[in-house]
């Protein structure tokens, strides 16, 4: 259980990015301690070497100048011994806290070595023996028995009078850096754990929103599309995602909603007809009188006529809603349009005792579909002789300004009812005493939107509906498209 | 007058053979393609009827194929899909009129009627029609009936040539909106019968025998 759960937290994104990050932190803050540390070990070891460097000259200066009597050594010594009682604190026996200085002088045939230093003399002088000489800069000398490496300046006399060493252990020094290097290890460790844990419950914190994403993403089922996911105060990426992710299930969650509505209507407009097409041609089957059966077959076929208008405007409109409705652009003129589409209902409105009239009218040439653009002012005409009611006066007028084309058509009747104008051009949305199916209107959106307009409903102050379609008038370009395809149809 | 059916449902063909059978053509009828290619070759066809959605080949595929081999009859193309682009396509490749299903009998009945005498030229263009005892001047854009002259609108004008055109045989109102208003609207709406009706009230009001007809479900028929 236990390992099952360790182990899918080790693939967890949160895991990895903490790893990743603090291996990259790790080393970056490990070079800049290193760094630190080299120069202020540098710094010390300059100090004692200018020590070295000074007193090493002083002691030659005094070597040379000191004749080479019996009283040699004792001054030598007395000098050396001063010397390294200024820097060294003690001298005692066994390997003291404190600084540890020596002092040679060898090679000179004519006297036995001096030595002022640590009692093991035989062992100093042996490593210096074999030590690399670098004339005038200190080197590192590590002798058997002590900690760390003793600085050692060696100095040759004149010729043949042999040369002269001095050596430091500088203790203190050493052991401050062996503190400072123990503290920056413990704090370089101390900052990358801290490091990795901040790291991790941060991206823990964060990642587990979006895992609260996933889980409600993996919890909707298409009959429950109600759940959302909590979005919080934030404005960061993960509000974000969630807030689009709830945008999306809005989206989701309508488009549904619109279908089970479009399958409702469909069964309601394609199952109503059928069935009365079916009692029909069934009850002028078992007729014997001939003029009333085919009566009864006319009126199937009428239904069936109404049934195959449903079909072609849904499908219509199936197209648009996912981009496919195909335009085939020709410059047409919408007043020339809208006046013969006008002169053939006008009489419809006459019969019904409505009227019908054009209130303005002006040329407005766009580039758009013919066939589409009739059936939807054929559409507008139709909503209005089923919606502006008795005695109606209907107007249509078109007009042009700021690039586009507008068709307005507004009446006197009772106009939309509020609850259903921000709806008005939505699929199978239609008013409460509508005989249509409710695909008209949205049919003509979808034709004005096809063609880079939009259409647009209101309610007029003095009552009844106005509905006004908007489309980008042609402009020189779009002629000249126009022109050569008609070319090459012509050429055809 | 002998017609090639190329159309893969059973039921549309039998009763597109039915229907022009009784119209007074000679209907050969097939369902593949392929077999529709070798009897459109056979150069006996005055016209083809084919369906685009052919389980061998392509409807728009065999019409190209029939018109590089020098077949010249007309083509009336029938499909199930409705956009304007297909039916574009289908003119650009040798077709010569789309009828889309569902559709009026009557209607093919015309369309193939009129690919059929634009096939076969030397008919005289008449100035003046006349059906029973009316009568029509197409130059001075005049109607008599008996006679008497009819105070016509443009648009009833219109109406009434066409009919008279077709005089003997059934317009559906798809029709009439397509020839007379240049429109191709589908309407559940009466806009072409309030048309006929104002019209018939010029026409037929004075006569005891009236001339234009409904033909319920159908369409109109203006005969003696």
């Amino acid at each position: 259980m236990f390992s099952r759960v360790g182990s899918s937290f080790y693939r967890t994104a949160a895991w990895r990015l903490a790893v990743r990050s603090t291996a990259v932190f790790a080393v970056g803050s490990a070079a800049v301690f290193i760094v630190m540390y080299v120069m202020v070990a540098r710094t010390v070891r300059d100090r004692s070497d200018s020590w070295l460097l000074g007193e090493s000259d002083t002691l030659k200066q005094v070597a040379l100048n000191t004749p080479r009597d019996a009283l040699y050594d004792r001054v030598v010594e007395e000098v050396a011994e001063h010397a390294t009682r200024e820097a060294g604190d003690d001298e005692s026996e066994g390997h003291p806290a404190g600084n540890t200085v020596f002092f040679a002088q060898t090679g000179d045939p004519s006297h036995a070595p001096v030595w002022v230093g640590p009692a093991d003399s035989a062992t100093f002088l042996n490593a210096l023996s074999t030590m690399k000489i670098s004339q005038g800069a200190p080197v590192s000398l590590q002798i058997k028995g002590w900690p760390a490496p003793f600085r050692v300046v060696a100095v040759d006399m004149r010729p043949g009078a042999g040369r002269l060493y001095l050596g430091l252990l500088d203790s203190i020094s050493t052991q401050l850096l062996r503190h400072l290097l123990a503290r920056f290890f413990l704090g370089w460790v101390a900052m990358v754990a801290f490091g990795f844990l901040i790291t991790l419950f941060g991206l823990r914190r964060m990642l587990k929103r979006v895992d609260a994403i996933t889980s409600t993403a993996a919890s909707i089922r298409p009959d429950d599309l109600g759940t959302r996911v909590p979005a919080g105060r934030q404005q960061d990426e993960v509000a974000r995602l969630a807030r689009t992710f709830n945008n999306m299930l809005d989206r989701i969650s309508s488009s549904v909603n619109q279908l089970r509505t479009l399958t409702d209507s469909v069964a309601h407009d394609l199952k109503s007809p059928i069935t009365s097409v079916r009692g029909s041609l069934e009850i002028a089957l078992s007729l014997d009188d001939r003029e009333q059966s085919s009566e009864l077959v006319a009126r199937a076929i009428e239904h069936l006529d109404r049934l195959s208008d449903v079909i072609t405007t849904s499908l219509d409109l199936a197209e648009a809603d996912g981009g496919a409705l195909r335009l085939r652009r020709e410059s047409i003129d919408l007043g020339e349009l809208v006046s013969r589409v006008v002169e053939l209902y006008a009489p419809v409105f006459a019969d019904r005792h409505q009227q019908l009239c054009v209130a303005a009218m002006t040329t407005a040439k766009i580039g758009g579909d013919v066939s589409l653009c009739t059936r939807m002012l054929s559409n507008l005409m139709e909503n209005e002789l089923h919606y502006a009611g008795a005695n109606a006066v209907v107007s249509v007028s078109v007009s042009t300004g700021e690039g586009l084309a507008s068709i307005t058509v507004e009446d006197n009747g009772p106009g939309f009812s509020p609850e259903l104008l921000p709806r008005v051009f939505q699929r199978f949305v239609k008013g409460a005493e509508s005989e249509g199916h409710g695909l008209g209107l949205a049919f003509v959106s979808a034709v004005a939107v096809a063609h880079g307009g939009r259409a647009v409903a209101r309610i007029r102050p003095e009552g009844g509906s106005q509905i006004v379609v908007k489309i980008p008038l042609a402009t020189a370009a779009t002629g000249e498209e126009r022109q050569s395809a008609d070319n090459v149809l012509s050429s055809r | 007058m002998r017609l090639l059916v190329v159309e893969d449902d059973n039921t549309i063909r039998e009763f597109l053979t039915r229907a022009l059978a009784e119209s007074g053509f000679r209907v050969d009828a097939c369902s593949q393609g392929s077999q529709a290619e070798k009897l459109a070759l056979e150069g006996v066809h005055d016209a083809l009827v084919i369906d685009l959605t052919l389980p061998d080949i392509d409807g728009l595929e065999l019409i190209q194929r029939l018109r590089s081999q020098g077949v010249t009859s007309p083509v009336l193309i029938l499909s199930a899909r409705r956009s304007v682009d297909e039916r574009v396509r289908g003119l650009e490749k040798g077709g010569d009129d789309y009828m889309t299903k569902p559709f009026a009998v009557a209607e093919l009945q015309a369309r193939l009627r009129a690919l059929l005498r634009r096939s076969t030229p030397g008919q005289s263009e008449t100035t003046k029609l006349r059906v029973g005892d009316l009568e029509i001047d197409l130059i001075r854009r005049e109607a008599r009936r008996a006679g008497v002259e009819l105070q016509l609108t443009q648009q009833e004008f219109a109406l009434l040539e066409y009919l008279c055109r077709n005089a003997g045989r059934v317009v559906t109102r798809a029709m009439v909106l397509d020839h007379v208003w240049k429109m191709r609207i589908d309407t559940s709406t009466n806009i072409v019968d309030v048309h006929i009706h104002r019209l018939r009230n010029k026409v037929d009001r004075e006569s005891e025998r009236p001339l234009i007809r409904t033909i319920r479900g159908v369409g109109y028929l203006l005969r003696d």
